[in-house]
């Protein structure tokens, strides 16, 4: 049967790829990556599976589901231009990807489904630092976490619930790493960014608040905080911390290996390994 | 449906090289074919983007206007206005 050994919680920040290839190997960004890059690698993956919220590139107004999942033998990465970014094919599997849609929607989740499909920043950035050789089949899980109504913090840990066990029910012994993509507090684009900045951390109370929450194992109370008026308090993109409870939902409540803070981005690097 | 158009045509920068060389070359006549209201149209010429947001325009895909640098906006210009717009805590725009 197939087993979940981790879960990684991981920033995306579109421009760090360029910032590391102009910083260099010793900057903050690059160390923070290649701690959990030699953590992710111990872990021996056969198989990511990564909640995610897309950018309206994989979808678009015309038509936005409120949980998605690709399914197909491969995905092209990126497809909106980050800086220093390669064009990737990102390998997946379909039958365990259509298995876990099918445990999902027999549990009462209704997830749409893409094929054909590309991913976005959101996907690629943290895979082009942790498996740059793309050595690692991912099945993307998409959680719509940036446009008001959000699917509830209760509901995408209960999801994330639902797909471990979809993914314990498949016969290959395959060792399967969890991920959960994005920010705590967040504004990108909006009247909320820093003076002169493309972006800025509306409510960095609050993400320490995720970060000790996420230290302490305190997941009911992190639950229960994870408003949407308190997500949508923390930015245009604050509710990218469904991805990260999502996977919570996935693993179980368990205490991390570590939380490492970036406050500057209102995110974190998150390790728990137990396998 | 109109700010529909204006949030697919921010995308449409991203992904349409032709579209953003037509941008960037006449704003004006890269918007003419497509079916805008005449205070999205003058906003979107104006890089008056704390109107369109205003609007109903949605913020992260605005950012390509600036990111692209058209309809004369950049970063900075970008920033200065979007900033200009009052919102709530949930980053609602008020009166």
């Amino acid at each position: 049967m197939a087993q979940i050994v981790a879960g990684f919680g991981v920033p995306h920040t579109p421009v760090f790829p360029f910032f590391v290839k102009r910083d260099g190997p010793d900057c903050e960004i690059a160390k923070l990556f290649g701690a959990q890059k030699e953590q992710l690698a111990a872990t021996r993956p056969d198989l990511i599976v990564m909640f995610d919220t897309d950018h309206l590139n994989t979808f678009f107004l015309d038509a936005l589901p409120i949980f998605a999942m690709g399914i197909d033998k491969s995905f092209k990465a990126p497809n909106d231009e980050p800086r220093e970014v390669p064009n990737y094919i990102v390998k997946s599997v379909p039958d365990f990807a259509a298995h876990i849609r099918a445990a999902a929607i027999g549990a009462g989740y209704d997830v749409a489904m893409t094929q054909n499909f590309s991913v976005d920043h959101s996907v690629t950035v943290p895979l082009h630092f942790l498996t740059p050789e793309m050595q690692v089949p991912v099945i993307p899980f998409f959680i719509s976490g940036h446009l008001p109504p959000l699917p509830s913090a209760q509901r995408c840990y209960a999801l994330g619930r639902a797909v471990a066990r979809a993914i314990e029910s498949w016969p290959a012994a395959l060792r399967v790493v969890i991920m959960g993509s994005g920010s705590f507090s967040l504004e990108v684009g909006g009247p909320r960014m820093a003076p002169g900045r493309s972006d800025g951390v509306p409510d960095p109370d609050w993400a320490l608040r995720v970060i000790k929450y996420l230290e302490q194992a305190q997941i009911e109370r992190l639950i229960a905080e994870s408003t949407e008026h308190q997500m949508l308090k923390a930015g245009n993109v604050g509710g990218e911390l469904l991805n990260w409870i999502a996977m919570l939902g996935a693993i179980g409540n368990r205490k991390p290996d570590y939380i490492a803070p970036q406050m500057q981005n209102g995110h974190a690097y998150g390790v728990w390994r137990w396998n | 449906m109109s700010i529909f158009a204006v949030n697919h045509l921010c995308r449409e920068l991203l992904r349409d090289q032709a579209f953003r060389a037509a941008m960037k070359a006449d704003p004006a006549k890269a918007l003419a074919p497509l079916d805008l209201t005449e205070p999205e149209r003058r906003a979107l010429l104006d890089g008056d983007v704390g109107a369109l947001y205003r609007m109903g325009v949605n913020g992260f895909l605005m950012g390509y206007l600036a990111r692209f640098e058209v309809c004369g906006l950049n970063v900075q210009s970008y920033n200065e206005r979007m900033r200009a717009v009052k919102v709530d805590e949930i980053g609602q725009p008020v009166a």
